[in-house]
């Protein structure tokens, strides 16, 4: 059974579209700048890619942005795009219409203005609950868009939307599902979340006057990553399914792998990453050197961006100064559980038009840090098999394969 | 704030929450139900207006029975004028 992608939807700091998104991209422009929605001024993080000019009302009711969370706005703003642009679902049953999405940290905003209520002894919002729970995105694709089937949602931190997209892949194969909307949403550039992730020394410190070169995978000088928010959407279809109704199909979703180091909860550990890729390559039924391109990790951590270089090293041999890997956070940050739905969709448009993103940032590279990353300028290079890796806090890690349709 | 701007003013807060209802068709007699309220839109109104009218719904059968606008702007204007004197002290 062939699992294929029939529709795309992004809401990012450099688009908000999937064309706006990847013209972006290949032009490796940042969405990093000084933080807007709240005063980071006592912050030792006061940096991230946030959008800025995304209006709720644009698409949503007043009733429906009181009762929804921005996480929740985000996602329904990218899966409306997608479903739109993989045309009319209608032929399917409504209860074989699934939904499965990643999200890190689900209504984190909601859950800290209603918390800063009741600390101040203030009543707490009726809506706090169904505005913070993790699955409120997704339950709400379903509601606007009637799709009756499986609802589900994935929580593994940074790799949230990987462990989710790879989630649907199974949906797809165990015929649980015809269609699944799926994908990773996080709106978390909050005090609390850039306070947490600060006290664990994650953040990038040192560029808040420097706000675009701050996010810098495998360069020297990074210093931690960069918040980012959105949220990306992809429409998996059974291929055949898909030609019958004359959907457009950008690519095959050939891959899936998933493993947990077991061994720490913050930290990367290489043979984990391995054994993820690993797996994805033998679920796709190919060998390691048919992958031209990874879609990276890397989030622009001093470590991390070495431990993946590693693990690539490792399990590709040669072939790992062959392939490209670039690193879509360089432009955006990291957006933690949607991180992996972006780059998923970085892979698919750069084996859609032969043309990779490039790593931004990128004029000196970590002498550790040594692969083709694709530095600051696009790649012209007709690829036919992709990896996207992503790995998340508590030892998850998930790599998807994308293959030409 | 007299009955009369004080209904105007509930009135006028109730139209903003309200979907698919014209504004000028809503008065004390509109019940919830015709204004396309359901019960968790009844919580949310309320909560909002505590905000707004500086009031506590907290007479929880009185607010149970609550039916229609009438029922939200009595009570308001009965909670302000029971605190009034207290204010004045």
């Amino acid at each position: 059974m062939r699992i294929v992608v029939t529709g795309m939807g992004v809401i990012s700091s450099i688009g908000t579209s999937v064309e706006q998104f990847w013209h972006s991209a290949v032009n490796g422009k940042s969405g990093i700048s000084k933080i807007t929605c709240f005063d980071a001024s006592g912050h030792r993080s006061q940096i991230a890619g946030e959008i800025a000019d995304f209006d709720p009302k644009s698409f949503l009711s007043n009733k429906q942005i009181e009762q929804t969370d921005r996480f929740t706005q985000l996602a329904l703003f990218a899966a409306n795009e997608a479903l739109n642009d993989c045309g009319d679902l209608g032929s399917y049953n409504a209860h074989r219409l699934a939904v499965c999405l990643g999200s890190g940290m689900g209504g984190f905003s909601t859950f800290e203005s209603s918390a800063s209520r009741k600390l101040q002894n203030k009543s707490v919002p009726p809506f706090t609950v169904p505005r913070t729970m993790a699955n409120s995105a997704a339950a709400w694709i379903a509601t606007q868009h009637a799709l009756k089937g499986v609802n589900l949602t994935c929580s593994t931190a940074c790799s949230s939307a990987a462990n989710a997209i790879g989630m649907a892949l199974d949906l797809m194969r165990t015929g649980k599902a015809d269609a699944v909307v799926t994908g990773g949403v996080e709106a978390c550039v909050l005090p609390l979340t850039i306070s947490g992730f600060e006290a664990l020394h994650a953040l990038s410190t040192g560029f808040n006057d420097d706000p675009e070169h701050a996010s810098r995978p495998f360069s020297t000088g990074r210093d931690g990553f960069v918040m980012g928010e959105g949220a990306g959407i992809l429409v998996l279809e059974n291929e055949e399914a898909a030609i019958k109704r004359g959907a457009t199909i950008y690519a095959q979703l050939t891959g899936y792998g998933c493993t947990c180091d077991a061994a720490h909860i913050v930290a990367p550990d290489m043979d984990g990453q391995i054994a993820a890729m690993q797996a994805a390559i033998n679920d796709a039924n190919i060998a390691p050197n048919a992958v031209d391109y990874i879609n990276a990790h890397a989030t622009s951590t001093p470590l991390g961006d070495v431990v993946e270089t590693n693990a690539i090293k490792q399990l590709f041999g040669d072939h790992a100064y062959k392939l490209a890997v670039s690193a879509t956070k360089s432009m955006i940050g990291h957006t933690i559980g949607a991180s992996a739905a972006l780059g998923s969709i970085a892979t698919i448009k750069a084996l859609q038009t032969g043309t990779i993103h490039p790593t931004a940032n990128l004029n000196e590279p970590d002498p550790e840090c040594d692969l083709d990353y694709v530095p600051n300028k696009a790649q012209q290079r007709k690829i036919k098999t992709a990896l996207c890796n992503a790995f998340g806090f508590g030892g998850n890690n998930a790599t998807l394969v994308y293959t030409t349709p | 704030m007299n009955t009369e701007n004080l209904e105007e003013k509930i009135i006028q807060f109730i139209a903003s929450k309200v979907e698919d209802v014209d504004p000028a068709t809503i008065d004390r007699s509109s019940t919830f139900e015709t204004l396309g309220l359901d019960s968790m839109d009844r919580v949310q109104l309320l909560f909002d207006a505590e905000e707004i009218f500086d009031v506590t719904f907290d007479d929880d059968e009185a607010v149970k029975k609550f039916t229609c606008v009438g029922d939200i702007v009595d009570y308001i204007s009965k909670t302000q004028s029971e605190e009034k004197p207290a204010e004045e002290e």
